[in-house]
């Protein structure tokens, strides 16, 4: 039976759009490790506007991508918001277009940090700087409005003790919180706080601008408010695709739902501290950073990772072992991507540990482990959500066959071309440079390797997107 | 690559490798016949609150342990016998005895410091941010500090090795980022 709702036909564009933007990402990707590699000449303008716009537009379509999900899951509970979702699907359109316009056009090339005062050593066109703030005020429009509107659909079932899952604390809840309510509101509780750092941030930027030299930023203040917004919103958008996964893993698997427990409401809880305050990591080799934020920052990272982990993980675990499982591409996508995610996680936690950090920060060790949680990770989430909500608009069941070339490629492709990144951070290579100094002998080596590798996952990517595509059609002329 | 280099990814390596495993071995034993109970919970709560103990634990005793590693404490007892200002500006890096500024722009003086003598980096920049970060002559990453503009950050160290050090930048800074460099020598 085919599904014709307005959250399902908004959905399968939203899952298109993403898609597209990945498959041109990835190409981007590709394209600046050939560079590396001494394959292709580019200027550094050219090299560093593609790394711009490949880091900004992966953060951006995969943190959508988990709240497509969530948006669309919700309506197994609460009255799931479409509106806000076209909203924000027409603001994202918007400020992506303008973003690849300062970035390709405007040349605009501060990296996806966009560093504070780094934006106003203008070496790109003028326009550029106020039209890049414009843009990011578009998206967090967009984003603020979704993450407000999702949140409140569920306050208006769950009273906000219900939907943290307080009750669970005490003995005999007499009501049990659905594990995929308790992550998602744990995460856009999140993802709100963040937003609203980047509403500070670019308010900040903006004062400055038109102020014509009378007000200036703190660079100490600028960097902090940067990484609150930037890490904290990459860590959230992997939690909204595990709200996904408690959602739909045990569900496709064909075993009994997860419930929610006193352990899973603590960890839950837990994580939403911990993870607010993670992003101190980022701010290691700032020494005049107060000694006190850095301590909690190795310690929150290490907290972060443990709750939310270890509960997951185990959960997962649990259900596979010697249990009769009805596997098909949704749950081995999830599967890979819960293993991906802890690997990319211990590669996190060795670098988010000080004195390791010293040696490792702003290596290419820190692409290799956020490319290993994101790259074989959270877009393996998304991908599994995408996989299985197109075989719903399209009327079909999940199928088991055919799936192990997708899956050999994406393994193979993804893990070759990450282990380049780490053998690069073990190399001491730094991370963004557009050419490779000729002291690290093997980096330009390292680089066309992993170029390679990537377009074997491209490959993978490829024919995940043809075979969605198609599906999502299917939803999207079924009225003509 | 460095001892400390090698050992941190034949660590990050060993782990990935055991837990592809694990998950590996949990797939393959799928599929037999059903040997758990049904109410969704798997493990039991003290089985699962035992391993949690235990891993917050091994993290405690690893974060105390390298904490006070950390290098806001390297040689904080002694005073150094050397001071290094050092101030970065798109795309290079000023290193002097002296403290720089419009008297002194320090470009140009060659740094020479003495085997196993303390040396305090007074790390800077004057326009965006920078990365101070020192490569021996194997060209291994051996320490760093960020160049902030109006922030002095203080790296200390004791250099061993006597050889030519070089000075990469590690914060993305603009156009030039991979060509901006600087050395100075250990006698």
């Amino acid at each position: 039976m085919m599904e014709r709702t307005t959250l399902a036909r908004t959905t399968s564009i939203w899952i298109i759009a993403i898609l597209l933007l990945f498959i041109l990402s990835v190409v981007l990707g590709i394209i600046m490790r050939l560079s590396q590699g001494g394959v292709i000449s580019q200027s550094p303008v050219v090299f560093y506007s593609q790394m711009t716009t490949h880091g900004f537009t992966m953060i951006g379509i995969w943190f959508v991508a988990g709240m497509v999900g969530v948006n669309y899951l919700m309506q197994r509970y609460v009255s799931a918001p479409v509106k806000s979702n076209i909203f924000a699907l027409l603001f994202t359109i918007i400020g992506v277009v303008l973003l690849w316009v300062t970035t390709f056009v405007g040349k605009f090339h501060t990296g996806w940090t966009f560093l504070y005062p780094l934006p106003f050593k203008i070496a790109w066109a003028g326009w550029a700087t106020p039209l890049f703030f414009v843009s990011l005020t578009i998206l967090g429009v967009g984003w603020l409005v979704w993450s407000v509107s999702l949140l409140m659909a569920i306050f208006k079932k769950y009273s906000i003790t219900r939907a943290l899952a307080w009750q669970h604390f005490g003995k005999n809840p007499s009501f049990e919180t659905p594990p995929f309510i308790l992550i998602t509101v744990i995460t856009l509780i999140g993802v709100i706080t963040c937003l609203l750092a980047a509403v500070l941030l670019i308010v900040l930027f903006f004062a400055e601008y038109f102020s014509s030299g009378t007000f200036v930023n703190d660079p100490l203040l600028m960097k902090n408010l940067t990484y609150f917004f930037g890490h904290t919103i990459a860590n959230e958008m992997l939690y909204l695709g595990l709200a996904t996964l408690y959602e739909l893993f045990p569900e496709v698997s064909g075993r009994p739902k997860w419930k929610t427990t006193w352990y899973v409401a603590l960890a839950w809880n837990c994580t939403l501290v911990f993870i607010l305050t993670a992003f101190f990591h980022h701010m290691y080799m700032d020494f005049v950073q107060p000694e006190s934020f850095q301590i909690v920052g190795q310690v929150a990272s290490y907290l972060a990772s443990l709750p939310a982990a270890v509960v997951t993980v185990f959960s997962v675990l649990t259900l596979i072992y010697r249990n009769s499982i009805r596997w098909s591409l949704t749950n081995v996508l999830y599967f890979m991507g819960v293993a991906g995610w802890v690997i990319g996680g211990l590669g996190a936690v060795i670098d988010a540990t000080i004195t390791n950090n010293l040696v490792l920060h702003n290596t290419l060790w820190v692409p290799a482990h956020f490319h290993t949680y994101n790259a074989m990770g959270n877009v393996l989430f998304s991908l599994a959500f995408f996989n299985w909500a197109a075989n719903r608009f399209a009327g079909i069941g999940e199928s088991g066959g055919a799936n192990r070339l997708k899956i050999a490629l994406l393994l193979v492709g993804g893990t070759g071309f990450l282990l380049m990144f780490y053998l690069g951070g073990a190399y001491s290579i730094p991370r963004r440079f557009n050419i490779y100094p000729m002291e690290f002998s093997l980096a330009a080596s390292f680089a066309r390797i992993a170029a390679v590798f990537a377009a074997v996952y491209l490959a993978a990517v490829l024919i995940f997107f043809w075979d969605i595509l198609r599906k999502c059609l299917k939803l999207l002329t079924y009225s003509r | 690559m460095s001892d400390k280099h090698e050992f941190i990814l034949v660590l990050f390596l060993l782990l990935a490798a055991l837990v592809a495993i694990v998950f590996v071995y949990v797939y393959l034993s799928s599929g037999a016949k059903s040997s758990q109970k049904e109410d969704g919970k798997g493990l039991n709560n003290t089985q699962r609150f035992w391993f949690f103990l235990l891993l917050t634990a091994a993290l405690f005793i690893f974060a105390s342990f390298t904490i006070p590693k950390s290098p806001y404490y390297l040689f904080e007892k002694e005073s150094p016998s050397r001071v290094v200002f050092v101030a970065a500006q798109q795309y290079y890096w000023a290193l002097s005895s002296e403290a720089i500024g419009p008297g002194n722009p320090g470009a140009g003086e060659a740094i020479e410091l003495k085997r196993g003598e303390l040396v305090e980096f007074r790390v800077t920049s004057l326009d965006v941010n920078h990365g101070f970060g020192i490569y021996d002559e194997s060209n291994n990453l051996i320490a760093q500090t960020q160049a902030m503009p109006g922030y002095v950050n203080r790296l200390r160290w004791k250099f061993e090795k006597p050889g030519t050090y070089k000075v990469l930048c590690l914060e993305f800074c603009g156009l030039a980022h991979a060509v901006m460099r600087a050395s100075f020598t250990v006698r």
